[in-house]
């Protein structure tokens, strides 16, 4: 049997709203990912100009550069990485509006735990398939 | 003549005024569905938010506040609704509503407000989020109270504006400002510094109002015997205890003599700038306005025996055990480290046998304590071993019980009397060094090898993990002999499981909902809790040990040390977050229920302490709107009422508000049962004909009942005070209002049932009876029993019960309603036949096995009346 030393998937959080990051974080650890969590999107920005994360999970509401502009950013530097949606403004109208511009998934705030971490792991085969294609 | 004809036109004018304010009937209707929508709208948004108290939800603030400033739209429009309706009769409504908006802004702001709070609290009268103003130590006793089985003495807390009165009163604010400023310029010592700090506080004066309270506190605690009442002053800083980086740094004070009270106050308070204590704060640039010192004063236990429990060891958080130390005497010299102490290793399960034992150890704790001259027996050698074999488990029950509601390992201060009775004097988080926690959290593999034996069954009502033996409970008896840490296993979550939820390490329940009664229950003292998993009682076999993580919602065979460990050692809790924290406030001052009862006299605006109960309110009082606008059968019929053909005994009226009856039923007066379409009358219609429930015949009426019939008049308080005496059900499609003034008897059912559980809920009240007070009592009793049975939260007061069921699914809210149907006949001339107690049982196991017939329990089918034997 080949015995491979997996690199843990990276994800970047992305929420002004401290308690996200605080929550989510110890939870994917849990689940094996390498997590890396901001509140302001400027130095969320600096961090993907040095690295892309697989994953990234971003609010959409934000001073500076909002959601939106951060996961246009992120698509333009890491076309590989997945990126997955998550505000309290749901409609109909930002859900399409950022799978335009490529988000992986879309969820509304207040999430369960475990509905995020299913759109995590879905993300992280998608990502891993398209590293291997 | 013309003076004459002006006050003829004042009147008409007037008359006519009044008139225009009256809503018309029909549009009562209208007004009526929007109330009910409103209210809907609004248990839904309180019981959403009730259900994100388990943990499994990520939430921030922005939701809080969203959800917040709905409600208050909801609640104020209800009650604008509520007072056009019935000509501003409840203008009061509008300031009780603005205050609670107000406290629950102030909460959102995250302001603290101590002005005009009260400088001294009994520990049961402190509330959720009152940790910065009575310290951790105090905080975190009161949080304990109400744990079952354990005692804490009694005790009360001065709080941190009982300091900031102290320190203003000697203008010591600016002194201490200045001094801390020479020491932070380098030019004084900190040991100067602390020096003139603390002489400066001793030399102060406590404010006389101050004085008095504090004395007045501790002369209720010594219940009039001063001089034999002893206390333990100890500081509860802000931050310590919670953030253990201050645990320690002050000082506490035993066997303080009552008249020593007030001068040992202010030495815990000078204690505030010990050498160590600024020495901390000026590394990590605290300022002093920051600082602060609530005190916690607790009366001395006579100990015979006292000292530490530790849940686990510190050093080795791997291994399943505590360790305990004792000693003779009131335990100083277990904190302070001195000979004659026995130290224990013990399993951390029942029946918790000794591992290990040690004498002369020396567990270290942190801080100085100071014993006063009492201080009793401390230095009497004491032969032989000082804890006997029978008082470890309670100490190791209590800690496992302290530790799982805290979700940390604890370092727990006890104490046993002279009589026996174990005490708890603190309970403060124990220090595990960060690499030990690293090292032990691993959770890696932990359960490999374990069988699942069910896993994403059902929701999860709270998040955790928790582990022991299944306990099945089916009855009162299971009930009763639950076992500490046991998992409790249900078929239902019936509110009556409430009273060993404190003891249980998890529960699994096959039916329920997240934001049931028992779920808040659960959710109230922290364990971990699956509802509606359809199979736990039927997987799980009573005394199987399992593990039961709701964090993802897995249930093991087996005790998983390597997850539960994962629990106490990984990093803080969700319950910790400042979200979930202003959550739990917010929902104190939403959710809870008080107004229970229309005809107290308390229902009324200013009775109203949450949003909850307002929307009761208004409820309430614009269903009595509609139904007083007629005050015969007749006048409802003439106003489009509805008559139901039935062979019951019964005059029912029906109001239809909108589907609650089928279509085409507007020409004729007379309706059919099979022509309720609302789908809560249709369960209640089924029980209360089908063929046992409605019995006609005359019973016997003894010679005492009859007496008592003939003496009893009917008064308002059995009629309900403003209901009209007509049998009347006010229908929707998923409503129903019904009164039944029948006889002697008051009966009311409201309830409100649809496809989301969130907006179902039944509230149920019955009162009055033919007979005297003790058997209409029994029948009380009676019901209540029945209905707690059928999971209902009842309330019982004389002859008066209210039962209550809220967010059950659409079928088991209709089984409810078949229940009440049932009960409702079953219960007509029940006081009559109850002579004695030992009837109670009697007719509780008949209307059981009529209840559980197969054919009876609801299946949500036809109506149970046969058509051909309508009377018309």
């Amino acid at each position: 049997m080949k015995e491979e030393k997996m690199e843990k998937t990276t994800v970047c959080i992305l929420d002004d709203e401290a308690i996200v990051g605080d929550r989510l974080k110890p939870e994917l650890e849990d689940d094996g990912y390498e997590v890396e969590v901001f509140t302001d999107s400027a130095s969320a920005l600096a961090r993907v100009n040095e690295t892309c994360f697989d994953i990234f999970i971003t609010d959409l509401k934000m001073e500076g550069v909002d959601g939106m502009g951060f996961l246009e950013r992120v698509k333009e530097k890491c076309p590989e990485s997945e990126v997955i949606v998550i505000t309290g403004y749901a409609t109909m109208e930002t859900a399409r509006e950022s799978l335009i511009k490529g988000a992986y998934d879309f969820i509304a705030k207040p999430f369960r735990i475990g509905e995020i971490k299913a759109a995590v792991k879905k993300a992280k085969k998608k990502a891993r398939r398209r590293r291997q294609a | 003549m013309l003076y004459l004809g002006n006050a003829l036109a004042a009147l008409k004018n007037l008359l006519l005024r009044e008139k225009e304010n009256q809503v018309p009937f029909s549009d009562l209707f209208v007004w009526f569905q929007n109330i009910l929508k409103k209210n809907n709208a609004a248990m839904e948004l309180i019981a959403d938010m009730g259900g994100k108290m388990g943990g499994e939800f990520i939430f921030d603030r922005k939701y809080l506040s969203d959800s917040v400033k709905k409600l208050q739209e909801l609640v104020r429009s209800s009650a604008y609704d509520l007072n056009y309706i019935t000509d501003n009769q409840y203008l009061e409504l509008y300031g009780v509503i603005e205050d609670l908006a107000k406290k629950l802004e102030i909460e959102l702001s995250g302001k603290m407000v101590i002005h005009g709070a009260k400088r001294i609290y009994a520990l049961n009268e402190i509330e959720d989020g009152m940790e910065d103003l009575v310290g951790f130590k105090t905080y975190n006793l009161s949080r304990i109270l109400n744990l079952s089985g354990v005692n804490i003495p009694d005790s009360f807390a001065v709080t941190v504006g009982g300091f900031r009165d102290y320190m203003a009163y000697n203008n010591l604010f600016e002194k201490i400002e200045g001094s801390i400023e020479e020491c932070r310029n380098g030019q004084r010592s900190v040991e100067s510094v602390s020096n003139s700090i603390q002489l400066m506080i001793l030399g102060g004066e406590i404010p006389p109002e101050l004085r008095r309270q504090i004395l007045a506190a501790a002369e209720r605690i010594s219940q009039g015997k001063p001089g034999s009442c002893y206390f333990a002053i100890r500081s509860s800083g802000v931050g310590e205890d919670g953030d253990l980086s201050f645990a320690g740094l002050h000082d506490s004070f035993l066997n303080v003599q009552f008249d020593e009270l007030l001068s040992n106050y202010k030495k815990v308070l000078a204690s505030l700038y010990n050498q160590a204590g600024l020495e901390y704060r000026l590394r990590m640039n605290i300022l002093s306005l920051e600082m602060a010192m609530p005190v916690l004063y607790q009366k001395m236990i006579d100990s015979r025996v006292a000292g530490v429990l530790f849940t686990l060891d510190p050093n080795r958080p791997d291994r399943p055990e505590s360790l305990l130390s004792g000693t003779w005497g009131s335990g100083k010299v277990v904190v302070e480290g001195d000979e004659g102490v026995e130290t224990f290793r013990i399993s951390r399960s029942p029946p918790y046998p000794v591992v290990e034992q040690q004498t002369n150890s020396t567990p270290h704790m942190p801080g100085s304590l100071h014993t006063g001259p009492s201080e009793k027996g401390s230095d009497e050698p004491n032969a032989g071993p000082c804890l006997t074999s029978k008082e470890v488990p309670p100490i190791m029950d209590v800690g496992l019980i302290l530790e799982r509601y805290f979700k940390r390992p604890l370092d727990v201060e006890w104490s046993i009397d002279e009589g026996g009775q174990l005490w708890i004097l603190q309970a403060r988080q124990l220090h595990i060094p960060r690499q030990k926690r690293m090292e032990y959290t691993e959770l890696k593999g932990a359960t490999e090898g374990h069988r699942v034996l069910f896993k994403d069954r059902g929701m999860i009502a709270y998040r955790g993990i928790g582990a022991g033996p299944v306990w099945v409970v089916d009855n009162d008896h299971d009930l009763t002999h639950f076992p500490r840490g046991g998992v409790l296993v249900s078929h239902y979550a019936p509110p009556s499981l409430a009273k060993v939820i404190p003891r249980a390490s998890a529960i699994i329940t096959d039916v329920g909902a997240v934001t049931g009664h028992m779920a808040t229950v659960a959710r109230e003292f922290r364990v971990p809790t699956i509802v509606g998993t359809d199979v736990a009682t039927r997987l799980l076999a009573a005394n199987q040990e399992v593990t039961v993580d709701t964090e993802r919602n897995i249930v093991y065979e087996g005790l998983i040390q390597e997850l539960i460990r994962h629990q106490l050692l990984d990093g803080p809790s969700f319950e910790m977050t400042r979200e979930f924290q202003l959550l739990r406030r917010l929902l104190k001052k939403i959710a809870p229920l008080s107004l229970t009862d229309p005809d107290d006299p308390g229902f009324a605006p200013k009775g109203c302490q949450t949003f909850h109960d307002v929307m009761r309110f208004v409820h309430e009082k614009a269903f009595r709107a509609l139904v007083q606008a007629g005050k015969d059968s007749r006048s409802f019929l003439r106003r489009g009422g509805k008559r139901l053909r039935s062979r019951l005994p019964l005059d029912l009226v029906l109001i239809d508000i909108g589907g609650g009856l089928a279509e085409g039923t507007d020409k004729d007066i007379y309706v059919d049962p099979d022509q309720i379409t609302s789908l809560p009358m249709k369960a209640i219609w089924k029980g209360l004909s089908s063929p046992d429930s409605w019995n006609t015949e005359p019973i016997p009426v003894d010679l005492k009942g009859l007496m008592s019939s003939l003496t009893r008049t009917q008064s308002a308080e059995v009629m309900g005070n403003t209901l009209p005496s007509v049998n009347l059900a006010v229908l929707g499609s998923n409503y129903v209002n019904l009164s039944l003034p029948l006889g002697y008897h008051f009966t009311a059912v409201d309830a409100a049932i649809g496809s989301s559980p969130e907006n179902n809920n039944i509230s149920f009240r019955f009162v009055g009876g033919v007979t005297d007070i003790t058997r209409r009592s029994r029948r009380a009793a009676l019901l209540a029993t029945i209905l707690e049975k059928a999971g209902f939260k009842v309330k019982m007061n004389g002859d008066l019960v209210i039962a209550r069921a809220i967010n059950l699914s659409e079928e088991l809210m209709m089984e409810q309603l078949y229940l009440i149907g049932k009960l409702i006949g079953f219960a007509r001339q029940l006081d009559v036949l109850l002579k004695n107690d030992e009837d109670v049982g009697y007719y509780f196991q008949k209307f059981r096995e009529q209840a559980e017939k197969p054919v009876e329990r609801y299946e949500g089918g036809k109506n149970g009346e046969d058509d051909s034997l309508y009377s018309g």
